[in-house]
C-alpha cells in the first residue's frame, strides 16, 4: 500500500484523555497507528511553542486533547488550552496550514470509544489532507 | 559524565509481544544515543524483572532507565521505586506505554512495531534531560477546623475531636445547629430533630477539644496542606460571654421588634435574641441593625435587667488567627426563595408557604407550637403540596434537591396526623424519589394513609372565593385539574449558599456547574476538593438529607484524621518553579494559577510559586513567553527531545548487539 | 473633550510653540520632567530625553519626523515602581501611548505618575530615511516643513516617503493621551489645538493658563480621511503579504535573510521579556541535534530555528503588536517584519476581540479566559 501515512502528535492530559487512551487500549479497540501521543500533565501546560515545533518538525498534525469542561482536574487549565489553541489556529491559517491539522478535543476518561474514533477519523482527515508542506521545507 | 541509559522492553507474557516485536525493539533501542543496556523480558514489573533493571544500575553503571511496557499509569510507581532501591534518582525514569497504546490497539505486527520503536526513541531522547527531583515532606498540624455548625460541621467536630485532635468550629450564625434545628419531624422514621440534633449540640459545647466559635466568620486562608494560617473574624455579640449565664432575662425586656429569620418570618424576635432556649451557645445576641442603643436612640433595657451584668455595647468585632493542618467546610445550603416564581403566589396570598416555613409551623417550640394553622388561627382542611419548587427545572436548577420528596411525604403524614383524617392532602409531584433506606417503606405508609398524587407540576396557585385553587395537569391522565385548598406548601430547592462563590475563593476551592463545591472526584472523591487538605461535608458539596450529610461528614472528617494522625505530608516535587532571573513580573502567571499558588514578590518585582500549594498543572508554564515558568520534570527540553524523538525518522537498525536476557535468548527470532 | 485650549504659533514656527508649551507645562503643569524627542547636537540626530531644565527644552522637537525607538518602553522604565511621588510628563506618538498602555497591562509601568502628551501623528521615517532627511538645515524648520508638507498630503513629505508601518497606520490621534496636541486639521501657521483629553488631562491643562480654542476645527475630518487612506493601504499591504506567505515556503522565503540576531524583538515595545526563550538553554543545542536534522530533512537552513522563532514571537506578542513598525526598522537585512506580524496581528487580534493600547482595564487574551466561548473548536453546541 503506498497510500500516505500521517504522522500525529497527540499532546494530551494526564487525566483525561491519556485514560482514555488506555481504557480505548484495555477494550482492545482497534486504532491506527499514526497517532503517537506525549503525555502532559495537563492541557494548561502545552505550550504553543510546543505545537509550533512539532508542526515544522514535520508532524502532519498536532492534536490537543483534555477534560472536559468543567471537568480539568486542575479545574480551568483545559480553557487555558482552548484560547492558546485558538490562536494558534488563526495564526498558523494565515501560512497556509489548514486548520484541521492542529485540533483541540475533549476526551473524557471514561471515553475509551470517543479515543479511538477521534484517533481514526483524525487520521482519515489528514491521510486526505496529504502530507505537512513542512516536511518539504529546509527550515525549521 | 555522559548518560548511560537502560532500556527494559517488556512483553508483558503475549499481550505486548504478541503483536510486537519486543526483542526487535530492545536491538532498535540499543542504536540509539546513550544507550547501553537494552534488554527484553516477559514481565518486567516482576521481581526478575525489576532485579534486572537494579542489577544494571549497580553493575553497569547505568544512570537513566527507560521501560517500555503498559501505562504508565498502571505501573510508573512500580518502577521509579525500583530505581530508588538501586540508588538512582526515580525521576531518572521515563516509562512508555507499548501495550495499551500500541499491541492492544494496532490490527498488524511491523506496524505495531515500528511505532513501540518511536515511542522508546522518544523515551530516551527525553530521559537524556531529566533532573534530579526530591519529594518534600512537611509536617501537618495536629488540629482541625470546620467551618459551619449545622448537622454535617457538629459530626465532623464531634468525630475529630473523639480523637484526642482538637477542633476550632466556627460558625456565623449565634449559634450552632444549622437548618435542622428549624426541623421538627425527621423523615422516614419520625423521630424530632430537636431529640436526637439538641445532645450533639451540647455535645460540642462540653467537648474540650472543641473550641467553638459562633457568630464568627473566616475572613482568609493562607499557607499550604498540613500547615493553613485561618483569620477569624468574631463579630460583636455585646453580650459578655464570660458573665452571661443565659437566663434569659433580656430577652423578655427588650422592646424592639424584629422580623425573625429562625422563624422564616413567620414571627418576631426581640433585638437581643437566640433562636431557641435549646440554643448552643445559650448567650444571647443583639442586633446591632435593630437595638436601640446601639442604633443612638435611649433604652438600655436589657442592661438594665441582667443580674450578672453580661450586656457590654462597647465590644467589638475581634480578628484572629489559628494555625490547623486541615479544613472541613461545612458551609450548609439556601433554600430557593420563591417569590420571583409569581405563579405560585408566595409572598401575594398568606397562605402559600415555603417548606422551611413549614417546618417552623410544625415545631413545638415554634410559632403556632406546633399546631397547623392558617393565618385566622384555623386548621386548613385541605392542604397542596408542591413538589420541585425549582429543582429539576432548567429555569432554576437542574439537579434534583433529594430531600422534597420525603419531606412531602413527612407532611403529608403530619397533616393526617395533626389535623385529622379528614384533611385532604393533595401533592403535585414530577417523580416521587424515595431511594434511602426506609424510604419507600415511608412512601407506602404514607400511600395508606388516604393521601392524594397527582403527577404533574402545577402551572399556577390562583386564589378564587377565599380558596386557593392550584391549576395543573394530571399528566397521567392528561387532564388538567383545578383544585381548591385552604394552605399550599411549596417545596422549594436546595441551592448553594449565596456567598458559595466567595467562600471557594477565600479556601482557594472551586465550584461546579451547579454552584456548590467541586469535589475532587464526583465519585471515587467526594469529600476531598482538588486543594490538599481542604475537605467538605454535607450539603454544601451538594443536596443531601440528614443521614447522607451525617456519612459525609464522618467521612471528612477520617480524611482529615488521617492527615493529623500521619503527620506529615509528602509534597510532589512535579511543581512549577520560576526562575527569578528570567520572571519579568508581569503577573500574567498570578492571574492564570487556579490554586493562588504563585505570588507577586513586589520587593523584587517577581512571580514566586509557593510549591507547597501548586499542583504542577503548568497554566503558568504553558504561558510565560520567557520561559522563567516552567514545571519541574515537563520542562521545554523534555518536551521538545520527546518531540524530536516521535518525529525523527528510524536510524537503519543495527546488527544485534543487543544484550539478551537469559530468558530470551537473541536466537528466538 | 470638554476642555480645549490653543497653542499660537508665532515667529520661531510650530516646533518653537511647542517647546513653550512644554515649558509652561514644566512650570506649573505639576511635574518633575518632560520625556520629549529632542535633538542631540550636532549631527541632527533626535532621541527622547528626559528634561529637567527648561533651557534644555530648546532642543524639544516632537514633530520631527524621526522614530528612532518606541519610547513605551522608556516610559515603562520611569513608571515602573516607586517615583517618589514625582510625575513625568511623556510626549508621544499615538503607537508610543498604545505600546505603553499594553505594558501597564503586564505590569511594566504604571499610569499613576504619568502624564501622557500625545501628539497627533503624521508618521514618520525610517532611521535611514530621517538621516538623508535631516542632516542639513535648521533642524526646526526642517520639521516644520515636512508638517505642512505632511498636512498637504505629500505622498514624500520632505522628499522621503514615510516609514511603511506609518503609511499603514490606521491610529494617527493619541486617543489613550491626557492631553493631545491636536496637529491635524490644525492651521500650522497660527495655532495648535491642545485637548484635555482625560480627567487629568484637563486638570493639567486648566492649569497652564493657556488662552481658549473654539475647538479643535478640521480635525476630526483631518483624522478620518487620513484614517480611510492608511487603512486603505493597510488593507493592501495585509493583501500583498498574505500572498506572499500564505505557504510555509512562502513563509520560509519571506524570512530567508533573517540571521536570528533577535534586534526586531529587541526594538518592538511590547515584547518586554527581559531574556528571550530563544536565548535560553531549551535552544542551546548540541552538534548530534543539527546532524539528526540535517540527516532526517536531507537538508537544513542554519542558522535553525528562525521560522519558529518569528511564529513563537507571533503567538506571544501578535495580539498585543501595535503596528510601530520598529521592528522593521531594526532589521539589519531587511526582512518586512512589521507586515508579516500586522497582518499575523489583524487575525489574531479579531479573533479575542482585541484592540491592543485601547484601554487598560482590557485584560491581554492570553492571560484571560471564558468558561462559555469557542466551544465549535471542539464541536460542541452551546
Amino acid at each position: 500500500m503506498s497510500q500516505f501515512e500521517p504522522t500525529i502528535v497527540a499532546f494530551v492530559c494526564n487525566w483525561c484523555t491519556y485514560t482514555a487512551a488506555d481504557l480505548a487500549g484495555t477494550s482492545r479497540m482497534i486504532q491506527p497507528s499514526n497517532v503517537k501521543l506525549i503525555r502532559m500533565m495537563c492541557t494548561g501546560m502545552v505550550d504553543p511553542k510546543y505545537i509550533i515545533r512539532a508542526l515544522l518538525s514535520g508532524a502532519d498534525a498536532v492534536l490537543v486533547s483534555g477534560c472536559h469542561p468543567g471537568d480539568c482536574h486542575y479545574i480551568n487549565g483545559n480553557y487555558k488550552a482552548r484560547r492558546r489553541v485558538k490562536l494558534l489556529q488563526e495564526m498558523l491559517a494565515q501560512f497556509g496550514i489548514d486548520q484541521r491539522r492542529l485540533k483541540l478535543t475533549w476526551i473524557g476518561a471514561s471515553e475509551g470509544n470517543d479515543f479511538a474514533r477521534t484517533v481514526a477519523e483524525l487520521v482519515e482527515e489528514i491521510r486526505a489532507l496529504g502530507p505537512s508542506e513542512a516536511r518539504a521545507v529546509p527550515a525549521l | 559524565m555522559p548518560n548511560r541509559i537502560g532500556v527494559y522492553v517488556c512483553h508483558c507474557g503475549t499481550n505486548i509481544a504478541g503483536k510486537v516485536d519486543s526483542q526487535g525493539v530492545a536491538e532498535f533501542a540499543s542504536s540509539l544515543p546513550g544507550v547501553v543496556v537494552s534488554r527484553d523480558y516477559k514481565f518486567m514489573c516482576s521481581d526478575p524483572g525489576q532485579d534486572m533493571i537494579i542489577e544494571d544500575i549497580k553493575n553497569h553503571g547505568v544512570n537513566r532507565v527507560v521501560v517500555a511496557s503498559c501505562s504508565p499509569r498502571l505501573h510508573e510507581k512500580t518502577f521509579q521505586k525500583a530505581c530508588a532501591r538501586a540508588g538512582l534518582n526515580p525521576f531518572h525514569f521515563q516509562m512508555t506505554c507499548i501495550r495499551e497504546h500500541v499491541s492492544w490497539v494496532t490490527r498488524d505486527p511491523v506496524e505495531a512495531t515500528r511505532k513501540a520503536k518511536h515511542l522508546v526513541a522518544a523515551a530516551v531522547a527525553r530521559v537524556h534531560w531529566h533532573e534530579d527531583l526530591y519529594s518534600r515532606k512537611e509536617r501537618v498540624h495536629p488540629d482541625v477546623m470546620v467551618v459551619g455548625g449545622g448537622i454535617a460541621g457538629i459530626q465532623a467536630a464531634l468525630d475529630v475531636a473523639r480523637s484526642g485532635h482538637r477542633v476550632h468550629l466556627v460558625e456565623r450564625a449565634p449559634s450552632i445547629g444549622g437548618h435542622m434545628a428549624q426541623f421538627d419531624k425527621t423523615f422516614p422514621t419520625l423521630d424530632c430533630a430537636a431529640c436526637i440534633s439538641t445532645p450533639k449540640m451540647v455535645a460540642v459545647a462540653q467537648d474540650p477539644n472543641i473550641h467553638l466559635l459562633t457568630w464568627s466568620e473566616v475572613t482568609k486562608v493562607e499557607g499550604f496542606v498540613g500547615n493553613y494560617t485561618v483569620t477569624v473574624h468574631k463579630k460583636p455579640r455585646y453580650v459578655d460571654e464570660e458573665r452571661c449565664t443565659g437566663c434569659g432575662m433580656c430577652l423578655e425586656k427588650c422592646p424592639t421588634k424584629v422580623v425573625s429569620e429562625f422563624e422564616e418570618g413567620l414571627t418576631t424576635r426581640r433585638a437581643i435574641y437566640r433562636n431557641s432556649p435549646q440554643s448552643v451557645p445559650s448567650f444571647p445576641v443583639i442586633d446591632p441593625d435593630h437595638c436601640r442603643t446601639l442604633t443612638g436612640k435611649k433604652c438600655g433595657a436589657c442592661q438594665k435587667i441582667c443580674p450578672s451584668g453580661a450586656i457590654d455595647y462597647e465590644q467589638t468585632a475581634q480578628d484572629f488567627e489559628l494555625e490547623v493542618g486541615s479544613i472541613i467546610l461545612a458551609t450548609g445550603f439556601d433554600t430557593l426563595d420563591p417569590t420571583p416564581m409569581a405563579q405560585y403566589g408566595y409572598g401575594r396570598y398568606p397562605e402559600v408557604y415555603t417548606s422551611l416555613q413549614f417546618e417552623r409551623m410544625n415545631n413545638a417550640v415554634g410559632p403556632t407550637g406546633g399546631r397547623i394553622l392558617m393565618k385566622n388561627g384555623q386548621p386548613p382542611q385541605s392542604v397542596a403540596i408542591l413538589h420541585c419548587i425549582g429543582s429539576r427545572d432548567v429555569n432554576y436548577h437542574e439537579y434534583c434537591s433529594r430531600v422534597c420528596c420525603m419531606y412531602a411525604l413527612k407532611y403529608d403524614h403530619l397533616i393526617k396526623d395533626k389535623v385529622g383524617h379528614k384533611a385532604k392532602v393533595y401533592n403535585f409531584y414530577i417523580d416521587l424519589r424515595c431511594f434511602g433506606k426506609g424510604y419507600e417503606e415511608f412512601l407506602r405508609r404514607v400511600q395508606e394513609e388516604d393521601v392524594t398524587f397527582i403527577r404533574g407540576r402545577p402551572a399556577e396557585v390562583v386564589q378564587e372565593d377565599g380558596k386557593l385553587v392550584v391549576v395543573a395537569e394530571d399528566t397521567l391522565s392528561a387532564t388538567p385539574v383545578r383544585v381548591p385548598v385552604d394552605m399550599v406548601v411549596l417545596c422549594t430547592a436546595m441551592q448553594p449558599r449565596a456567598d458559595a462563590g466567595e467562600t471557594a475563593r477565600v479556601f482557594g476551592i472551586s465550584q461546579g456547574q451547579d454552584g456548590f463545591f467541586l469535589e475532587e472526584h464526583p465519585k471515587l472523591g467526594p469529600v476531598s476538593t482538588a486543594t490538599d487538605g481542604i475537605f467538605l461535608a454535607g450539603t454544601c458539596q451538594a443536596p443531601r438529607d440528614i443521614p447522607d450529610a451525617v456519612a459525609h461528614a464522618s467521612g471528612a472528617a477520617a480524611q482529615a484524621l488521617a492527615m493529623a494522625a500521619r503527620g506529615t505530608v509528602e509534597i510532589s516535587p512535579t511543581v512549577s518553579s520560576i526562575d527569578p532571573d528570567i520572571c519579568t513580573g508581569c503577573r500574567a502567571c498570578v492571574g492564570l494559577c487556579a490554586y493562588s499558588a504563585i505570588e507577586f514578590d513586589a520587593r523584587r518585582g517577581v512571580a514566586v510559586v509557593n510549591e507547597a500549594m501548586c499542583k504542577g498543572c503548568g497554566s503558568c508554564a504553558g504561558h510565560c513567553p520567557s520561559g522563567a515558568a516552567r514545571v519541574r520534570h515537563f520542562n521545554g527540553r523534555q518536551v521538545f527531545a520527546e518531540l524530536e524523538g516521535l518525529l525523527d525518522a528510524l536510524p537503519p537498525a543495527p546488527a544485534a548487539q543487543t544484550q539478551a536476557s537469559p530468558e530470551t535468548p537473541a536466537a528466538k527470532a | 473633550m470638554a476642555t480645549i485650549a490653543r497653542i499660537d504659533i508665532g515667529e520661531g514656527g510650530p516646533v518653537r510653540a511647542v517647546q513653550g508649551f512644554l515649558k509652561t507645562l514644566l512650570a506649573s503643569g505639576g511635574v518633575d520632567a518632560v520625556l520629549t524627542p529632542a535633538h542631540l547636537a550636532p549631527g541632527g540626530t533626535v532621541m527622547p530625553v528626559l528634561i529637567n531644565d527648561p533651557k534644555a527644552l530648546d532642543r524639544a522637537d516632537p514633530l520631527s519626523p524621526a522614530f528612532p525607538l518606541n519610547a513605551a518602553r522608556l516610559v515603562s522604565r520611569l513608571t515602573r515602581g516607586s517615583t517618589s511621588g514625582r510625575h513625568v510628563a511623556a510626549v508621544l506618538r499615538p503607537c508610543e501611548i498604545r505600546a505603553f498602555i499594553e505594558l501597564v497591562k503586564l505590569n511594566q509601568g504604571g499610569l499613576d505618575n504619568v502624564l501622557l502628551v500625545g501628539v497627533d501623528c503624521p508618521g514618520a521615517m525610517t532611521n535611514a530615511d530621517f538621516r538623508a532627511f535631516g542632516l542639513e538645515g535648521d533642524p526646526l524648520e526642517r520639521s516644520a516643513e515636512f508638517l505642512h508638507a505632511a498636512a498637504r498630503g505629500e505622498a514624500r513629505p520632505g522628499g522621503q516617503a514615510l516609514a511603511g508601518a506609518c503609511r499603514v497606520c490606521e491610529h494617527p490621534a493619541p486617543d489613550g493621551a491626557d492631553i493631545i496636541l491636536g496637529l491635524h486639521g490644525a492651521d500650522l501657521d497660527q495655532a495648535i489645538p491642545v485637548l484635555g483629553n482625560t480627567a487629568r488631562g484637563e486638570g493639567v491643562l486648566a492649569r497652564l493658563g493657556l488662552p481658549d480654542a473654539p475647538g479643535a476645527p478640521g480635525r476630526r475630518e483631518a483624522v478620518e480621511a487620513l484614517t480611510a487612506r492608511r487603512s486603505a493601504a493597510r488593507d493592501a499591504m495585509f493583501e500583498a503579504t498574505r500572498e506572499r506567505t500564505a505557504s510555509l515556503a512562502g513563509l520560509a522565503e519571506y524570512l530567508s535573510g533573517c540571521v536570528n540576531c533577535y534586534n526586531c524583538r529587541v526594538a518592538c515595545p511590547v515584547c518586554y521579556c527581559k531574556e528571550c526563550v530563544f536565548l535560553t538553554d531549551v535552544f542551546d543545542y548540541k552538534p548530534d541535534q543539527y546532524l539528526g536534522w540535517a540527516h532526517k530533512r536531507g537538508a537544513v537552513k542554519l542558522p535553525t530555528d528562525t521560522v519558529f522563532f518569528h511564529l513563537t514571537r507571533l503567538a506571544h506578542m501578535s495580539t498585543a503588536c501595535v503596528g510601530c513598525g520598529q521592528c522593521s526598522n531594526a532589521c539589519p537585512n531587511d526582512v518586512p517584519v512589521m507586515e508579516l506580524f500586522r497582518t499575523v496581528a489583524e487575525r489574531t487580534q479579531r479573533a479575542f476581540g482585541y484592540q491592543p493600547g485601547r484601554s487598560p482595564d482590557e485584560a491581554p487574551p492570553m492571560t484571560v479566559f471564558r468558561e462559555d466561548e469557542f466551544s465549535e473548536m471542539t464541536g460542541e453546541a452551546h
